[in-house]
């Protein structure tokens, strides 16, 4: 006998179902199933992976929702009656599947997409029934299912004995005939409650009275019994309300028993409810049938009804294309040719045409000409609207995307192979990523939207799971633990699975004091903790929602949403249920347009040269550009001054000085304490060397030893070795160690002259348990030519490198941002620095690369009312010891309590002659023009008043304001200032006494209030008792000798644990002391000393030895550290006493992220 | 009402149901078709632990409701007599690791005095 369970929540509801649709296909089919339903809550979250599941455990797929439906009686926008199940009907060309997409859409079309919308996930009953008929044949193609959780089912408990007759008789008459059913759950709760036997019996009549058909269902929310505590969480997660809480109310589940029960027990269920209802074998039988035949037409075929791996692309029309595309395609490209590579003749166009014919071909066999049609429609669109914009990965290797102006990499040049990026033996639409301004990105959706259609385009949405920390705040919530206990022990969890929470227990030393905790659990408190353990390992991974992916937009045809079911994203537009692994067997087009910080800085950077100087000869000067033909300046500059980037020369020497100097902080991808490490050892000298660099900076080259013997052979420490002179040719760029993919492909079939496709499927399998063999196999039978000592070394390296080598035309393409970047802070360091600030792209909190502008002897020009803008602006300085030079200054925006609104009126209504003045035309709150004097925005204002008042004086004049009365926005305006020039009555006026605030004063509230220590470095008032503690500034460093011990102190920039060789944790600690980064390094050994300061503290006093490791490279191996505001405990030399504390900047402060990158 | 937790043995059906019980001394057996239904258990007070993979029984337990009549004597004087040797109603809780039962609460006005 076999049952199908048609009624399933999967993994994929979050904070609902338990199990994951792999675990419930594998158990269904063990147990004799031949089909599955995966009716998850609120979408069709796991449907795509159900599919894949049910496919591959060799069952068939059956899909459905789980909806709320509006109360037709209650208030229609927010009052739900109850849940209903609705399955699709198969085998009727996907109209079922059409139906039940566009059904969750209609759900989802009144919510707000953004957290806390009060408007639920539902649909009216009307909409219901609208949807389940298909629109051409009139007839159902879904099936409504009426279960426990239906208004039905829901008032069976309740006083009103003919109420659930009445509800029953409503959706009767609301729904198409045939297209309801009775839904029987009983999960044996205590008799009369819900789900408990007497309730089926109840629906059951129900039906029966009304020849309706009832099926049997168990409400499946786990795989086992041993899931229904984690459901007990997760019900807890999501009503936001502990266990001993939910238990009182009570609404908790009545008990463990929604697991997928095996045939025999759901047999056992039905006869125990229908000998309970006084009914006979024939009925029993009945039940189980009409199950079963609701199963068979439910069964989808996910080629016919679901369109699985059939790509689809918009139409020939919507690209304005009205020739077959192939034939387009192989225009556009001839077209290309004469633009992108003007007077090629000879061998070289023999090659190239040769390579463009192959590509060609490959497109052609796979018919994916249509594909490459969209993407240069879009990559063409982003460009016209002026936004920067760059092709990213393996779309780096195809000559036809350069020549459609897809992507900006010449893959002859770099000798990329197109059968990395699509073969004639993958038949999946390949990934193209389009880089462009992050700030510019969301308009970039907008325009595809409008030119695709909102029909044919939806954004992505990505699975966001329970990590360490989410789990253990959820974990502790449901226990009903104190949050900020919990939140302490949040805040020690980094990054580490929480399912391996007890383990790490053991071996964190961060973890230690909480491992002793659980350890002694001699009374309740400690016994809670355990549980703890035990409820996070429960939830890891689980999925908590979706949201927007950061890049993924869908391109389809007209019926896409028919294909998807779409809901709003918190940007507002559309978002698919589907993530980016249903794209490929949903046959969808995704097209990766990724927001870039590093573009956005770059273009601000561009457009602040231009604005700051008149024409190119400025320009030139300013940046001590070459002279170019004329002797005006090379031609990437326009007379007007702007810089065309993208044709600036890859070989600018002073741009590799500046890189190898290894001071790159700012730069894309190089400017991390590794990266800096391994410029700094490996001292690139042209543009191959920054795509080999950056292949080396992964981590499967890192954890495996690669860069040590690539720099040894580099800089000629060892001879370089060759596995056989055959291969030298592919090794010989970076020194004989395999490094890209490309060389694993050409190893291959070099060696076995498999061909190119061939060997990008065998680098596939690489690292594969199940597929690795016989790669193996086939490379050993086939590479007879060569010694077997060959065949053993080459293989080895392959087997260790190729499942995690890296892509070289990804290498390529991050390569020409990285010198851009670089190429700016060269040439025009203070408007690259402003673009920085402004778009605050990198890995370190934005008062890093203020200080970095301090160590370049940039000015920081301080915040004021007149002068500031609501950017960074760079600003050339009227008067002072730097007159002349260009600063930048300091920003209005993102000043703490300063609204959006407020700031728009403040710049709107610049200059300001007067305090009243502001007050009158910005409106500006009290306490933000405190803060605005506090941050000195108000001194030059003050100085010009001729007021004998300081700063000091100033803010408690506006702080006793404040106080005097409650009214919020300042308009009220002491009389006759109005609009006057007069000068500043009122700031003349301000009665002196205070002392000047001190320089600490002053750089504490622009930490408290900018993050960002701008009128001096945080470290400076430190440096009395760092002096006495002997402390080395990171400028000394190196000078000093490798392994002197020193001391050094600073505040955190940045908190790495990158996987490491050997599987041991290192971590990395950068810390800067105002002359520059310190990077640290503790290992297991310091890291036990170190304890919880590992992670949680801000300004670190570190002892460690030097560790040289390039000409111009240092760093330090810690091996104690301490908390720098933990006087007591500092080492100071001999028996000298603390001494007493002076004040610091960071006093009082707690905004910790924005300060040292590390969150808590 | 009362409240109990002790020891009873239970002798079930092929298919699980039971069908006589000894507790306290006593032979019992069934006198009405049992009711069977899963409650929940405050599992994260009464447990110390909770890991992934423990199995069934945690969140809930199985009751079993049973109306059973002494069994009639032999060589042993019943507890009371005949006349007022009525059916008791037990509820009977089936721990689910071990298949061990005890005996949860007795309903009905009358009880052993062992009790």
């Amino acid at each position: 006998m076999t049952f199908t369970h048609l009624h399933v929540s999967t993994a994929f509801s979050a904070h609902y179902g338990v199990s994951w649709p792999d675990e419930l296909a594998q158990a269904a089919v063990s147990e004799g199933a031949t089909a599955l339903a995966c009716t998850d809550r609120d979408g069709l979250y796991g449907t795509v992976k159900h599919l894949k599941a049910c496919m591959s455990a060799g069952i068939e797929p059956i899909v459905g929702v789980d909806l709320a439906v509006f109360d037709d009686d209650g208030d229609h926008r927010t009052q739900v009656s109850g849940r209903v199940v609705v399955l699709a009907h198969g085998h009727n060309n996907g109209a079922g599947y059409r139906a039940l997409c566009r059904l969750v859409s209609d759900a989802h079309a009144r919510t707000s997409g953004k957290a806390g919308g009060t408007i639920p996930v539902a649909v009216t009953r009307a909409e219901l029934a609208s949807r389940v008929l298909d629109p051409t044949t009139l007839k159902p193609v879904l099936t409504v299912l009426l279960g426990p959780d239906s208004d039905v089912g829901r008032a069976m408990g309740g006083r009103r004995y003919l109420r659930p007759r009445t509800l029953f008789k409503r959706w009767i008459d609301a729904m198409p005939p045939r297209s309801l059913v009775a839904e029987v759950v009983s999960q044996l709760s205590v008799p009369g409650q819900p789900m408990s036997t007497a309730q089926a019996v109840r629906m059951l009549r129900l039906a029966e009275e009304h020849n309706i058909p009832a099926i049997l269902s168990n409400a499946v929310r786990y795989c086992l019994e041993d899931g229904a505590a984690t459901a007990d969480v997760l019900d807890s997660a999501r009503t936001l309300k502990s266990l001993p809480e939910l238990s009182a109310e009570p609404v908790l589940a009545p008990n463990g028993q929604a697991w997928l029960k095996p045939p025999a027990l759901m047999r056992e269920l039905a006869k125990e409810i229908i000998s309970a209802a006084g009914y006979g074998t024939a009925d029993l039988k009945q039940i189980l049938a009409q199950t079963e035949a609701l199963a068979d037409r439910c069964r989808m075929d996910p080629v016919t009804d679901m369109g699985w791996k059939q790509p689809v692309v918009p139409e020939a029309s919507v690209l304005r294309i009205d020739q077959e595309p192939f034939l387009e395609l192989r225009q556009r490209c001839e077209a290309g040719i004469g633009r992108r590579f003007p007077g090629i003749s000879g061998k070289a166009e023999v090659q190239m045409r040769q390579r463009l014919g192959h590509e060609l071909k490959i497109i052609g066999d796979l018919g994916f000409s249509s594909y490459f049609l969209t993407v240069a429609e879009v990559s063409r669109m982003i460009l016209d609207m002026g936004v920067r914009a760059a092709a990213r990965g393996s779309g780096a290797s195809s000559l036809v995307n350069y020549l459609i102006d897809i992507s900006q990499v010449n893959p002859l040049q770099h000798d990329l192979i197109f059968e990395r990026f699509l073969s004639g033996d993958r038949a999946t639409l390949p990934d193209i990523d389009i880089d462009v301004e992050s700030a510019e990105r969301h308009n970039v959706y907008r325009r595809i939207f409008d030119r695709f259609g909102p029909e044919r385009v939806t954004l992505m949405s990505m699975q966001n799971g329970y990590r360490a920390r989410g789990a253990v705040r959820d974990a502790g919530m449901a226990l009903g633990m104190d949050t900020d206990d919990v939140g302490q022990i949040a805040k020690q969890l980094w990054r580490f699975s929480a399912r391996n929470f007890r383990e790490a227990l053991v071996e964190k030393p961060e973890l230690r004091e909480f491992a002793g905790r659980v350890e002694q659990r001699y009374y309740s408190e400690n016994q809670q903790l355990d549980m703890l353990v035990d409820l996070t390992e429960r939830l890891d991974r689980l999925p908590r929602h979706i949201s927007m992916h950061p890049c993924g937009v869908i391109l389809g045809d007209a019926t896409l949403l028919d294909r998807t079911p779409v809901q709003p994203s918190g940007l507002g537009l559309p978002m698919s249920q589907f993530d980016k692994h249903d794209m490929d067997p949903m046959g969808m087009l995704k097209l990766d347009v990724l927001g870039v910080r590093m573009q956005s800085a770059m273009a601000f950077a561009l457009r602040e040269v231009i604005r700051i100087h008149p024409g190119k000869a400025e320009v030139v000067a300013a940046g001590r550009h070459p002279a170019g033909p004329d002797g005006r300046g090379p031609d990437y500059i326009a007379p007007d001054g702007s810089i065309d980037l993208n044709a600036v020369p890859l070989d600018d020497e002073p741009t590799f000085e500046l890189i190898r100097s290894t001071h790159t902080l700012g730069c894309f991808q190089i400017e991390s304490p590794g990266q800096r490490e391994l410029i700094g050892k490996m001292a690139p000298r042209d543009f191959n060397d920054l795509i080999i660099d950056i292949s080396l900076f992964r981590p499967g080259p890192m954890k495996s030893d690669m860069v040590r013997p690539f720099l040894e052979y580099r800089h000629g420490f060892a001879p370089e070795v060759y596995p056989h002179p055959d291969l030298k040719s592919v090794l010989e760029e970076t020194h004989g160690v395999t490094v890209f993919h490309e060389q694993i492909l050409k190893t291959f079939n070099i060696m076995t002259d498999c061909g190119l496709a061939r060997a990008d499927e065998f680098r596939r399998a690489l690292g594969n348990e199940t597929e690795e063999w016989k790669v193996e196999k086939f490379f050993r039978e086939n590479a007879k030519e060569y010694p077997q000592e060959v065949v053993d070394k080459v293989w080895g390296t392959l087997k260790a490198f190729g499942s995690f080598g890296f892509c070289k035309a990804h290498g390529a393409a991050f390569a020409v941002p990285t010198y851009q970047s670089a190429w700016l802070k060269t040439h025009h360091p203070e408007a690259f620095l402003a673009g920085l600030w402004e778009h605050d792209p990198g890995m370190y909190p934005k008062r890093l690369l203020v200080a970095e502008a301090r160590r370049l002897g940039i000015p920081i020009l301080p915040l004021d009312i007149n002068r500031s803008q609501s950017e960074y602006r760079v600003e050339r300085v009227e008067d002072g010891p730097d007159r002349g030079k260009l600063g930048i200054r300091l920003s209005l925006n993102g000043i703490f309590g300063l609204s959006g609104a407020e700031l728009k009126r403040l710049v709107a209504g610049q200059p300001y002659d007067s305090l009243a003045d502001l007050r009158a035309r910005a409106r500006i709150t009290k306490p933000s023009i405190r803060r605005l004097a506090q941050l000195g925005a108000f001194d030059s204002l003050h100085r010009g008043s001729g007021g004998a008042a300081n700063r000091a004086d100033l803010i408690q004049h506006l702080q006793n304001l404040q106080n005097a009365t409650s009214s919020r926005k300042g308009t009220e305006v002491v009389e006759g200032q109005l609009s006057l020039p007069l000068g500043d009555v009122e700031l003349r006026n301000i009665k002196p006494g205070l002392p000047e605030p001190t320089l600490v004063d002053s750089v504490r509230a622009e930490l408290d209030l900018m993050a960002v220590d701008a009128s001096g470095h945080l470290m400076e008032s430190h440096r009395p008792l760092l002096d006495r503690l002997g402390v080395t500034t990171a400028d000394k460093l190196l000078t000093l000798r490798n392994g002197t011990e020193v001391l050094v102190a600073g505040v955190r920039v940045a908190t790495q644990t990158p996987p490491m060789r050997g599987g041991r944790r290192v971590v990395f600690i950068s810390i800067d002391d105002g002359t520059g980064c310190v990077d640290s390094v503790f290992f297991h050994e310091a890291q036990e000393q170190a304890g919880p300061l590992l992670f949680g503290t801000r300004l670190l006093l570190i002892r460690g030895t030097t560790r040289r490791t390039g000409p111009r490279g240092i760093s330090l191996s810690a091996s104690m550290a301490w908390d720098l505001s933990q006087l007591e405990t500092l080492p100071f030399p001999g028996s000298e006493p603390a001494g007493p504390d002076v004040p610091h900047p960071l006093d009082g402060i707690s905004r910790n992220l924005a300060i040292t990158g590390l969150g808590g | 009402m009362g409240m109990f937790s002790e020891s009873v043995d239970v002798d079930c059906t092929t298919a699980g149901q039971p069908l006589r019980l000894r507790w306290a001394g006593r032979d019992y057996s069934l006198c009405a078709d049992p009711v069977r239904w899963y409650e929940r258990r405050q599992w994260w007070v009464e447990e110390s632990r909770a890991p992934l993979g423990r199995g069934p029984g945690l969140v809930d337990h199985e009751i079993w409701r049973v109306q059973v009549r002494e069994d009639t004597p032999t060589g042993r004087k019943p507890a009371l007599q005949p006349e007022v040797q009525e059916s008791l109603t037990l509820d009977l809780v089936r721990h689910a690791a071990s298949g061990r039962w005890r005996l949860l609460r007795i309903h009905d006005a009358l009880r052993p005095q062992s009790a």
